[in-house]
C-alpha cells in the first residue's frame, strides 16, 4: 500500500513483514467478525421469539421491538395449553415420532445387515431397487397412500403416519455402511465359537453398529418431530402433532394472540433441544457422515 | 344419489383389493361403547370444543342414552374447515352433524353429504317449536341455508359485514361515528383523514384494512357498487317454509328455494370499480398490504390503535373485549351507501349427515342447538357475543351490554332494515371459487395486475371452473 | 424341535427342507444365510412395496381419472394432463418452485461453506462450540414453527426486521406481500433454517482433509483466497455436490413455509407446485387431477436424483 511509494532496498522485508502482519490480523479478525455477525443474525429471531412469548398481548406488536421479556407474562404459556390441546399434541408428537424411529431402527437394522453381510440371489438388484425408491417423494404417493390408509381404517390414527414411514431406504443404506466397516474376522471367530446366524447378528454385529443406530434414530427423530405435510393430511385436531398445534394457535380467522403463538413455538422447541443436548454427537456425525460416505 | 354412493364405496373396496395389500391390521383402536348408548359425532369449527358443550349437556341430560362426541376441525377460514370436512369424509370417517357456514352449505348439499330437513321440520309433532323459531329468525338467513328448494341447516348465527371504528382514532382526528346513511365519500374522507404517516412516508396508523377472504374482504364494496361475483337467481321451491312458517312476514315475500349462482360476472364494471377503490386506498397508504396467512393480524392492529376502520360483524364484539378493548373504544355502523346499501352476510349452522347412523339423535342435537335453551347456554353467545345470534331475540342491545358496541342494533338491523341484504356467493364449488377469488384479489392488491386485468383473468378462471362442474342447479 | 425327529416321523417335505437348510456344511450355512437375508429384508421390501413403490404406480393410474371419491370415478385418459398444461397455477407453481430452489440452495450452500471455512480456522474450543451450536440451532425447529415466527418478524409494518431497516434509512420492505419479493423472502427464511445442515457437512469435509493441504491454503490474504479457491474448494466438491443435490431435492418439495406464511399469495406469487397439488387433492378433493400434478413433482425429483446418481456413480456413494 503506502509502502510502495517509499520502497527502498533493504526495507522490503520490513514492509513485507508489516503487510503480512496486517494481512494476518485481517485474516484472523475478518472471519471472526463475519461469524459473529452471522451468529447474531441466526440467533436474534429466536431471542425475539422467546422474549415476545413472555410479553402481554397488547405489547407484542410494539415498535421498536423489545428484546427483554419485561412483563414476564407467563400466562401466555398457560394459554397455549388452554387454546389447543397442546399437552395432548406433545404426546401425539412423541408417540408418532418414537413409533416411527423404533420402526425404522428395526427394519433398517435388519435390512442393512442383509445388504451388507448376507449373500443371496438378487441381493444387489434388490439393493438398487430399494435405493431407487429414495427418489420417490412422499408428495407423489400421498393420494394413493391416503386411499390405502382410509381403506385400512387408519385415518386419523398414529398408524397412518408411523406405518408408511417405517420402511426406510435411507436407513437401510446408512446402516449397511456401518455393517461394512466391521472387520469380517470378528464374524469368523464368532462362527468358530459356535454362534448361530441369529446370535452372530444379535450379539456380534448389532452392538457394533450402535453408533449407526443412534445416528439414524436422531436424524429420524428430528425429521419426523418436525413433520407438517403428512399430519396435515392424515390427522385431525386431537391427534395433531405440535407442528400443527402451533399453526392452530394462530387461530380460527387468525384471531390468536401473537404472544401465545410464540409461547407455543418455544414450548415445542424444548423436547428437541433436550434431545439435541444428549444426542448432538450422533446428529452431527450423521449429517457429516451423510456427506462423506453419501 | 344413493345408488351412486353405493357404487363408489364398492369401487373403493375394489381398489383396496386391487391394491393387493391384503394387509390386515389387527389391534386397531376400537372404541367400546355400552350396548344401548347412541353416540353422535358433532363436528365443530374453531378451536374451542367446549363452546357447544352446554348444548350437548342439555341433550345428554334429557336422553341419558345419548353421548355427544366432538370432532373439532380448524382452519384459517370457512373454506379450509369445509375442506377438512371433505377430507374427513373422503377418508371414510363418519360424522352425524357437520358445521357449515354459507360458504359451504351448498357444497355439502350438492355433494349429497347433507340431508334436506324439510320433512323433519314439517312432520315434527312439535310445530310450535318451528313456528317460534322461524318467527325469530330473519327469512334471508333461512334462505341462505337453502339449496334447490330444501333447507339444509337451521341458521344458528350470522355475520353481516358492517364497518367497525376505533373510536379513539376517530376522535383524535376530529371525526365521529357516522350516521346510518353515510356514503362512500364520507368513508373515504374518514379513511384518509385518520391515516397517519411518518416523515419518510411510512404509514403509522391506517385508516382502513381488511383481510383477503371471501366474506367481508372487499366483497362488501362489490355489493354496494351493485355487482356480484356470480349472477344471483332464486331457485324455485321453498314454499313449504315461506307459506308454512313465514306467512304474513313481509320480508319473506319473493323468496325462493335458495340461491343459484350460475354465471360468473366478476369483471363487470361495478366489480372493477369496487376493486379500483380498495386498490387506490392501498396505493395511497391508507390500507396496509393485504395478505393471507400470518401477514394479517387485524385484531392486533385494531386493538392497539393502529387502525381506524375495518369490515367485521357481530363476532368481533366479544373478541375485541377479549383482546383488551374496553367498551366504548370501538363502535359499528352500516356499510356506507354507494349505488345502494346492499349488505353481504354469511350464516353459520349445522347440517345433518346423510350417512349418520343415528339421524334422529343427531337431529335432536340440531334442534336443541337452535332452541331457546341452546341460545341461552351456548358459549357462542354467553357470557359475551362471539358470533351474531340468528335469533333476533338474542341479538338485541342487552346482549352487547357488557362489551359494546353502542350501535349494536345495526347487526340485526342489517337484515331487518336493509331488505336487499343477501349472502355472499357460495355455489357448490365454493372452495375452488374462493381460491380463485383470493388469488386474483392478491394479484391486484400487490400491484402485479391492474384491477381490470385481475378481474378479467379471475372471470376467465371462474368460467372454466364453472364449466367443469356437473350440473348442480336445476334448469328452471 | 429337532429336525431329525421331524424327518424320522416322515413328515417328508418339511423335514427334508429342514435338513436341507440345517445340514452342517458350507452349503447349509450358505442357505441359512440366504434365507436370513430374505427374512431380514422382508419388512423393508414389503413396506416399500406397499407405501412407496406400489402407490407411485397407482398415482399414474389415478391421474387418468376424474374422481372426487364421493362419486364414481370417470376415466378421462390424458385430459388431466391437458388441463395441467394450460393451468396457470401449475405453471406459475412450477416457476416459483424452481425460483425458490435456486435461491434457497445457492444461499444455504454458499453461506454454509463460508461459515464452515471460517469456523474451521478457529482454535478456541468454546468459540467453535458456540458458533457450531448457533448455526445449528434453527435446524432443530420445524419449518412450520419457523414460518410462524418469521411471518411476524418479516411483517411489513410491525416486524422487527423492517424496524431496523428503517433506522438505516430504508423504506419498509413488503417482504411477504410483494409478488417479486415473497419467494426471495421465503428462500431467505428457509436458508436461515437449513444453513446449519450445509455448514455441518462442510465442517465435516474440512475435518477430513489432510492438515498439509489446509496449511498450504492457510496463507493469508489474496494469495490464500486464491489457494482456497483452487485447492480447498475442489477437495470439498463431494460435499458441495451432496449439499446441493439434497438441498435441491428438499427445496423442490417446499410446502410448509409458504403455506403457513402466505397461503401461496399474493396472487400466485408464492404458490409452489406441491401446494397446488395439495389444494387440488385435499381441498377440492380432485384425486385424479391432484395425482397428475403429483406425477409432475415426481418426474422433477426423479430427474434431479438421476443427476445425483450419475454424478456419484463411482465416487462417494456406492462405497
Amino acid at each position: 500500500m503506502a509502502s510502495n511509494a517509499t520502497r527502498m532496498p533493504g526495507d522490503i522485508s520490513a514492509a513485507e513483514h508489516r503487510r503480512q502482519i496486517l494481512s494476518h490480523q485481517l485474516g484472523r479478525w475478518v472471519p471472526l467478525f463475519i461469524l459473529a455477525v452471522m451468529s447474531v443474525v441466526i440467533l436474534a429471531p429466536i431471542m425475539w421469539t422467546i422474549s415476545t412469548s413472555l410479553r402481554s398481548g397488547v405489547d407484542s406488536f410494539t415498535v421498536p421491538p423489545k428484546w427483554l421479556p419485561t412483563d414476564l407474562a407467563v400466562e401466555n404459556y398457560a394459554k397455549v395449553f388452554e387454546t389447543v390441546p397442546f399437552a395432548r399434541q406433545i404426546l401425539n408428537s412423541a408417540i408418532i415420532t418414537w413409533g416411527t424411529v423404533l420402526g425404522q431402527l428395526i427394519t433398517a437394522a435388519l435390512a442393512g445387515y442383509a445388504f451388507a453381510r448376507l449373500e443371496f440371489k438378487g441381493r444387489d438388484l434388490l439393493f438398487w431397487v430399494v435405493l431407487a425408491t429414495m427418489m420417490i417423494p412422499i408428495q407423489a404417493t400421498v393420494i394413493p397412500v391416503f386411499i390405502l390408509i382410509r381403506n385400512l381404517g387408519l385415518y386419523d390414527t398414529y398408524w397412518s403416519l408411523i406405518l408408511p414411514a417405517t420402511p426406510t431406504a435411507f436407513g437401510a443404506f446408512l446402516l449397511r455402511q456401518y455393517y461394512l466397516t466391521i472387520p469380517i474376522e470378528l464374524e469368523e471367530s464368532a462362527l468358530i465359537d459356535g454362534a448361530n446366524q441369529w446370535q452372530l447378528f444379535r450379539q456380534v454385529y448389532l452392538p457394533l453398529v450402535k453408533p449407526g443406530l443412534a445416528v439414524l434414530a436422531i436424524l429420524s427423530f428430528n425429521f419426523h418431530w418436525n413433520e407438517f405435510f403428512r399430519p396435515l393430511i392424515f390427522l385431525q385436531h386431537e391427534n395433531y402433532p405440535i407442528t400443527i398445534g402451533i399453526f392452530q394457535l394462530q387461530g380460527y380467522m387468525m384471531t390468536g394472540s401473537i404472544s401465545v403463538v410464540l409461547a407455543g413455538v418455544v414450548v415445542s422447541l424444548v423436547p428437541v433441544i433436550i434431545i439435541f443436548l444428549f444426542g448432538q454427537r450422533y446428529l452431527i456425525e450423521g449429517i457429516m457422515r451423510g456427506a462423506i460416505k453419501g | 344419489m344413493s345408488a351412486e354412493k353405493k357404487m363408489s364405496r364398492r369401487d373403493l373396496l375394489k381398489m383396496a383389493a386391487a391394491g393387493g395389500t391384503g394387509l390386515v391390521m389387527s389391534g386397531l383402536p376400537v372404541r367400546v361403547i355400552a350396548q344401548d348408548m347412541v353416540t353422535i359425532k358433532v363436528q365443530t369449527a374453531g378451536l374451542d370444543d367446549n363452546t357447544l358443550q352446554p348444548v350437548a349437556d342439555i341433550q345428554m341430560a334429557r336422553n341419558p342414552n345419548v353421548n355427544v362426541e366432538w370432532v373439532v376441525l380448524t382452519g384459517i377460514d370457512h373454506e379450509e374447515v369445509a375442506a377438512k370436512i371433505l377430507a374427513l369424509v373422503a377418508a371414510g370417517e363418519s360424522i352425524d352433524v357437520g358445521y357449515a357456514a354459507t360458504e359451504a352449505c351448498q357444497l355439502f348439499a350438492g355433494q349429497g353429504l347433507a340431508a334436506p330437513l324439510d320433512d323433519r321440520i314439517t312432520s315434527d309433532p312439535d310445530q310450535d317449536f318451528w313456528t317460534d323459531f322461524f318467527s325469530d329468525v330473519h327469512p334471508s338467513l333461512t334462505e341462505a341455508m337453502m339449496y334447490e328448494g330444501s333447507l339444509y341447516e337451521p341458521p344458528r348465527d350470522f355475520n353481516a359485514a358492517n364497518m367497525y371504528f376505533n373510536t379513539n382514532v376517530l376522535a383524535e382526528n376530529g371525526f365521529e361515528v357516522p350516521g346510518e346513511e353515510w356514503t362512500k365519500d364520507d368513508f373515504l374522507e374518514i379513511a384518509r383523514g385518520t391515516t397517519k404517516k411518518d416523515d419518510s412516508g411510512n404509514t403509522e396508523v391506517f385508516g382502513y384494512a381488511w383481510t383477503n377472504r371471501l366474506w367481508g374482504s372487499w366483497m362488501p364494496w362489490i355489493f354496494v357498487a351493485g355487482g356480484n361475483l356470480y349472477t344471483e337467481e332464486r331457485a324455485p321451491g321453498g314454499s313449504w317454509v315461506w307459506d308454512g312458517y313465514y306467512e304474513g312476514d313481509m320480508a319473506a315475500d319473493g323468496r325462493g328455494g335458495g340461491f343459484r349462482w350460475r354465471e360468473p360476472v366478476a369483471n363487470s364494471a361495478e366489480v372493477v370499480e369496487a376493486l379500483q377503490l380498495v386498490v387506490d386506498l392501498w396505493q395511497e397508504g391508507v390500507t396496509p398490504d393485504i395478505a393471507m396467512g400470518t401477514g394479517q393480524t387485524l385484531t392486533g392492529f385494531y386493538s392497539t390503535g393502529l387502525l381506524c376502520m375495518t369490515p367485521a360483524g357481530g363476532f368481533w364484539a366479544g373478541r375485541l373485549g377479549n383482546e383488551g378493548m374496553a367498551k366504548g373504544d370501538f363502535d359499528v355502523q352500516y356499510w356506507p351507501n354507494w349505488r345502494n346499501q346492499k349488505h353481504q352476510f354469511g350464516t353459520g349452522g349445522h347440517w345433518l349427515s346423510t350417512t349418520s347412523t343415528a339421524p334422529d339423535e343427531a337431529w335432536d342435537f340440531m334442534k336443541i342447538e337452535v332452541s331457546h335453551e341452546g341460545f341461552q347456554s351456548s358459549i357462542f353467545f354467553n357470557p359475551v357475543i362471539i358470533t351474531t345470534p340468528s335469533r333476533r331475540s338474542y341479538s338485541q342491545a342487552d346482549a352487547f351490554e357488557s362489551t359494546g358496541p353502542a350501535n349494536s342494533d345495526v347487526f340485526y338491523g342489517t337484515l331487518d332494515d336493509h331488505p336487499s341484504t343477501s349472502p355472499i356467493p357460495a355455489p357448490p364449488w365454493s372452495n375452488p371459487m374462493t381460491t380463485i377469488f383470493t388469488t386474483y384479489t392478491g394479484f391486484a392488491m400487490s400491484g402485479e395486475m391492474g384491477p381490470q386485468q385481475a378481474l378479467d383473468e379471475m372471470q376467465a378462471e371462474l368460467e372454466s371452473l364453472t364449466n367443469r362442474q356437473p350440473q348442480y342447479y336445476g334448469d328452471d | 424341535m429337532s429336525g431329525k425327529s421331524l424327518s424320522s416321523n416322515n413328515i417328508g417335505g418339511i423335514g427334508g427342507l429342514y435338513h436341507w437348510l440345517f445340514q452342517d456344511t458350507m452349503e447349509g450355512l450358505r442357505r441359512r444365510r440366504a434365507l436370513l437375508g430374505y427374512l431380514f429384508l422382508l419388512p423393508t421390501l414389503l413396506g416399500i412395496f406397499i407405501f412407496t413403490a406400489g402407490p407411485i404406480f397407482v398415482s399414474f393410474g389415478l391421474s387418468l381419472y376424474r374422481w372426487n371419491i364421493f362419486k364414481p370415478p370417470d376415466f378421462i385418459a390424458l385430459d388431466n394432463f391437458e388441463r395441467l398444461l394450460a393451468d396457470r397455477r401449475v405453471i406459475v407453481g412450477l416457476g416459483n418452485t424452481l425460483k425458490f430452489t435456486v435461491l434457497a440452495v445457492a444461499s444455504q450452500v454458499s453461506l454454509g461453506l463460508i461459515l464452515a471455512l471460517a469456523v474451521h480456522r478457529i482454535n478456541r474450543i468454546w468459540l467453535r462450540y458456540y458458533f457450531r451450536t448457533a448455526y445449528f440451532l434453527p435446524l432443530l425447529m420445524s419449518g412450520a414453527s419457523v414460518a410462524v415466527f418469521m411471518g411476524y418478524i418479516f411483517h411489513k409494518e410491525f416486524g422487527p426486521l423492517n424496524y431496523y431497516l428503517t433506522l438505516l434509512g430504508l423504506p419498509q420492505i413488503p417482504w411477504l406481500t410483494n409478488s417479486d419479493l415473497v419467494m426471495i423472502s421465503i428462500a431467505i427464511i428457509s436458508a436461515w433454517r437449513n444453513l446449519g445442515f450445509t455448514f455441518l457437512i462442510f465442517l465435516g469435509g474440512l475435518a477430513n482433509l489432510s492438515q498439509e493441504v489446509l496449511d498450504a491454503a492457510d496463507v493469508d490474504g489474496a494469495q490464500g483466497l486464491r489457494r482456497l479457491w483452487s485447492v480447498v474448494i475442489p477437495l470439498l466438491s463431494p460435499q458441495i455436490l451432496f449439499a446441493t443435490v439434497t438441498g435441491v431435492i428438499g427445496a423442490l418439495q417446499v410446502f410448509d413455509e409458504p403455506y403457513i406464511m402466505t397461503r401461496g399469495g399474493p396472487g400466485n406469487a408464492s404458490r409452489t407446485l406441491v401446494m397446488v397439488m395439495y389444494e387440488h387433492a385435499f381441498k377440492d378433493i380432485e384425486f385424479g387431477y391432484g395425482s397428475a400434478i403429483a406425477i409432475v413433482v415426481f418426474l422433477m425429483i426423479l430427474a434431479m436424483s438421476a443427476v445425483q446418481m450419475w454424478l456419484w456413480r463411482n465416487r462417494v456413494f456406492y462405497q
